[in-house]
């Protein structure tokens, strides 16, 4: 099928060239000129294992770049929209980069399409895309608005785009269920991984991946509803830790009890200076402000947040009481990124973190093996970027490790 | 091994009857005379699947003997403390039993005991039960104290026994440690007779986590206090669905195959109940809240699942306009299926709360109602779903019992007043009431109307027919 993919970020690129790789023409479009011109050239602009190898197999053949949305649109059967969601000042998600992408699609619809959010975004927000997409006078039964959320996690966003726990769809009609299923076909009949060339299968995996199939509005607040529900997760078990210090209990032990209940299960119960990345502080404030905007008080998540942050002034206390007086000490920070395997920082504890430290007046020496560019558009001289972990230490008076969530 | 049980509730029946399964010799005590006579003479004083047979077996065989706590600390060297731990009015665990089991234990034991905490108690009663055996012990008492949280569920209590995920063992010597190991150790190796199901298939290995004492304390309350977020948070999102019009059960399938969540515990409805979820959490915010620690994420677990009743008697307002004199019909009245427990039940606070407001309630339930009696004398109680429907004119589920979904809904018609099903479990199948004729009305879910209204109304999305019908997991 022929595919256009909008916004060449970490979603929109690696979904683009896994799209490539099952079979499916793709024309990856950005607003970033530099972003199309370096992606063109052959540059991999994000940190994300078997990425390189799959543009480099596609790329120019089934793979191509471009800025050009509207011929993008016109050339293709299905779109994805997978530009950036961040959240406005008011928690809430800004939906101007859909919107204007919406905007440029509505004048592109020269037959029948399937127009699909894979950008995070709050419930009804398809009937939104709907709408500018009428309002720009294309025909009511010329395209249809699909939701097909994204559960990749960076750093393993490949091998989660095909060994996925669950492919969701949420479409209003047969014709678009139908193309979307065709969309995955490959993954979900088991075809992709007979071949020989497929990305490796991780130990958990289970292929086929199951698909559920529902309504738009249950697919957009289904994703929601996840990212909210992991970030609860880790806020528990860092309240959990909180109590464990307090008590005298080992909060690992406790980990290893609560997480041998297969109603509860192992994972994302790490204790740790809680969440941060592009995705769950976002998702989190949009969710909440998705439910106040439908007249409820989602407090639960009021406190998810709380806590949170309330982690990273307990790792400050800790800092301070290992070391009493911070003034004038010099420290490592070993780990930048948001969590291991990727460069992103967004949101990131550990920028939070070592910017509270620099707040303190301490000197900080940081190593991050793939973060070090990016932190420094945000740190600039007033961190020193050493080159390896020992680099960062020596003379240190202490120092601290991300590990990843 | 020889083995002394104190307290014969759900919990310790359950741990007597099972240890003694899987070969020790067991004495189990209990302080309720009555109780204790209904035992020793072969009655059941409480309705729990497979326990029955269980005991026959083992007290056939002579395995199993019930006597006074007195007799059952002389018994053996192992003591299972299997006491009741209510919340007081304040959310604190109440002690006292677990006081007396051990002043008995202190004034009567003489030599070497291993006292092991099988009640859910709060973290640091380890050390505090150390504290009293060594201040008011007689007999040159020697002891250790572990705590070993059990995690059975009523309703399948012998089987979560014998067939456990993991087992949880706080301890602070070796001795008990291997003590411990050795009682478990057919449960360990899944090598005993299984009483269930002779070619059991539900064989594997539990994890058998070895903890200090505080933390396996911990473990049972951050367990149930998980659970009973995961329970808060679906509900939440229920809510929302039901404001959006989008369906909780396609949001929860989705969730649930993320394998971080799991599917489990993510079923909406009333609100969880019972015996232990709402005092466990209660507890737990107790114990964080006297270490310095405000959990104020579970104060807002519980208050959503206090308001889980009031938003289904809102939906009972909403179908019904005046519940005043209204007949109703209630299925269910244990807090889950399968057991007769009601402690804490969500029916009670419902069944309360539609009293108050001058409703008549019949109420159905094949194992509850002589529990249920005692805390609501004033209702009618029937002896089958279709009586209890009779004259009415809403059917409120409130326990998930299977029997529900086999239903004959055409018997049902011809005997209620008015066809209105208000699923508090969403445990029926809505095409199929629907199609019988019935209105149905469920949590987090468009509610559904009858096939035939269905096609006399003009105006038609009553149903997320998308939802209902590409409905299923495709592969
Ligand atoms: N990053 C993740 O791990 C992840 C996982 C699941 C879902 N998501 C969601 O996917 C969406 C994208 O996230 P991301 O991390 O890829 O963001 P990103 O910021 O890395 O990428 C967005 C891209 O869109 C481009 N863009 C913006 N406006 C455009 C326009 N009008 N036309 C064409 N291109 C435009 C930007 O230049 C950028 O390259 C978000 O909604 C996010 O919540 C992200
Ligand atoms: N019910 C469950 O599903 C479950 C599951 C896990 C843990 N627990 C925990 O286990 C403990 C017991 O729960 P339960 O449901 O079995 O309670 P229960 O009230 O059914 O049983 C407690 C029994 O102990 C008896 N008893 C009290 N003091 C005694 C004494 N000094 N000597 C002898 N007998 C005495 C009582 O008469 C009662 O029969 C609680 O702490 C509970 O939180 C319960």
């Amino acid at each position: 099928m022929r595919i256009a993919v909008v916004g060449s970020g970490y979603v929109g690129l690696v979904a683009g060239a896994c799209f490539a790789d099952i079979g499916h023409e793709v024309i990856l479009v950005d607003n970033d000129r530099q972003k199309v011109a370096a992606l063109t050239q052959g540059q991999v602009p994000i940190h994300e294992k078997f990425l390189p190898e799959l543009l480099e197999r596609h790329r120019g053949h089934r793979l191509t770049f471009s800025g050009d949305l509207h011929a993008a649109v016109e050339a293709s059967d299905a779109v994805f929209i997978a530009v950036g969601t961040p959240s406005t000042e008011r928690g809430d998600a800004d939906l101007s980069y859909v919107e204007s992408v919406a905007r440029g699609i509505s004048g592109a619809i020269n037959r029948y399409k399937v127009v699909v959010e894979k950008s995070t975004v709050p419930v009804y927000t398809s009937e939104w895309i709907r709408k500018i997409i009428l309002r720009n006078a294309a025909a009511p039964d010329s395209f249809d608005v699909a939701s097909n959320p994204e559960f990749m996690r960076e750093g393993t966003a490949v091998s989660d785009f095909f060994y996925t726990d669950r492919i969701v769809i949420g479409a209003d009609s047969e014709r678009c269920t139908a193309m979307l299923r065709e969309i995955y076909a490959p993954l979900t009949d088991g075809s992709y991984y007979q071949r020989p060339d497929a990305i490796p299968r991780p130990d958990r995996a289970q292929i086929p991946p199951p698909m559920v199939v529902t309504s738009t509005k249950s697919a957009e607040l289904l994703k929601h509803a996840c990212n909210a529900f992991l970030a609860m997760k880790i806020s528990f078990i860092n309240a959990v830790a909180s109590v464990c210090e307090l008590v005298g209990a080992d909060v690992h032990q406790v980990c290893l009890g609560i997480g041998t209940d297969s109603r509860i299960g192992s994972r994302f119960l790490n204790p740790g200076i809680g969440y941060g990345g592009s995705c769950f502080p976002k998702d989190l404030r949009a969710f909440r402000a998705v439910a106040r905007e439908h007249g409820y008080e989602f407090r639960l998540l009021d406190e998810v947040m709380l806590i949170n942050e309330d982690q990273r002034r307990r790792f400050l206390h800790k800092v301070h009481s290992a070391l009493w007086t911070l003034r004038g000490k010099r420290l490592a920070v070993l780990g930048l990124a948001f969590k291991g395997g990727t460069d992103d920082i967004r949101e990131s504890p550990a920028i939070l973190v070592t910017q509270m430290l620099l707040q303190e007046g301490c000197q900080v020496a940081a190593y991050d093996p793939a973060a070090k560019e990016r932190a420094r558009e945000v740190f600039g001289s007033a961190v020193e970027f050493a080159d390896n972990p020992y680099d960062a230490a020596r003379g240190a008076d202490c120092h601290r490790w991300t590990q990843s969530l | 091994m020889k083995l002394s049980v104190i307290g014969a509730g759900y919990v310790g029946l359950t741990t007597a009857a099972c240890l003694a399964q899987i070969g020790h010799d067991v004495f189990c005590s209990e302080s309720d005379v009555e109780k204790l006579a209904k035992l020793q003479s072969g009655i059941m004083p409480f309705f729990e699947p497979n326990l029955e047979d269980v005991i026959k077996g083992v007290c056939n065989a002579g395995r199993l003997t019930f006597g006074s706590t007195e007799e059952a600390i002389a018994w053996g060297t192992v003591i299972f403390i299997c006491v009741g731990t209510p919340p007081l009015a304040n959310g604190d665990a109440d002690l006292s039993s677990i006081e007396n089991a051990a002043r008995t234990i202190a004034k009567r034991a003489s030599g070497y005991r291993l006292v092991i905490e099988k009640s859910t108690v709060p973290v640091q009663t380890g050390s505090q039960l150390r504290k009293y055996l060594a201040a008011n012990r007689t007999n040159g008492l020697k002891y250790d104290v572990a705590s070993n949280p059990e995690f059975l569920r009523e309703g399948s209590s012998v089987e979560d026994f014998l067939h456990p995920e993991r087992i949880v063992v706080g301890v602070d010597s070796p001795s008990a440690e291997e003590i411990l190991r050795e009682i478990y150790q057919p449960v360990i190796s899944q090598s005993f007779t299984c009483p269930i199901h002779p070619n059991c298939a539900k064989r594997n290995e539990p994890v058998f986590l070895v903890t200090d004492t505080g933390s396996a304390e911990l473990i049972k309350h951050a367990s149930n206090s998980f659970l009973a977020m995961k329970i808060s948070f679906i509900n939440m999102v229920a809510n929302l669905c039901e404001t959006v019009g989008a369906d909780v059960t396609k949001v929860a399938q989705g969730m649930g195959l993320d394998s971080r969540i799991g599917p489990s515990f993510l079923n909406p409805g009333i609100g969880f109940g019972g015996f232990c979820f709402p005092k466990d959490v209660q507890a737990f915010i107790r114990i964080a809240e006297k270490a310095g620690c405000d959990f104020a994420l579970l104060r807002e677990v519980e208050k959503i699942n206090q308001g889980r009743i009031g938003h289904l008697v809102e939906k009972v307002r909403n179908e019904l306009w005046v519940i005043r004199g209204k007949k109703i019909a209630v299925w269910g009245l244990a807090f889950k299926p399968n057991t007769d427990d009601v402690r804490f039940a969500p029916s009670i606070a419902l069944i309360e709360s539609l009293l108050s407001e001058g409703a008549k309630v019949s109420a159905y339930d094949p194992e509850a109602m002589d529990k249920a009696k005692a805390v609501l004398p004033n209702i009618t109680y029937c002896s089958d779903p279709y009586k209890a429907a009779e004259g009415t004119e809403a059917i409120v589920v409130v326990t998930e019992w299977d029997e529900f979904r086999r239903i004959a809904w055409t018997r049902i018609k011809s005997v209620i007043e008015r066809p209105l099903i208000i699923d508090g479990r969403n445990m029926l199948d809505a095409k199929v009431v629907a199609d019988q004729g019935f209105q149905y009305v469920s949590v987090g879910r468009p509610s559904v109307i009858p096939a035939e209204a269905r096609s006399a109304e003009r105006e038609g999305p009553v149903l997320a027919a998308q939802d209902q019908t590409a409905g299923a997991m495709a592969d």
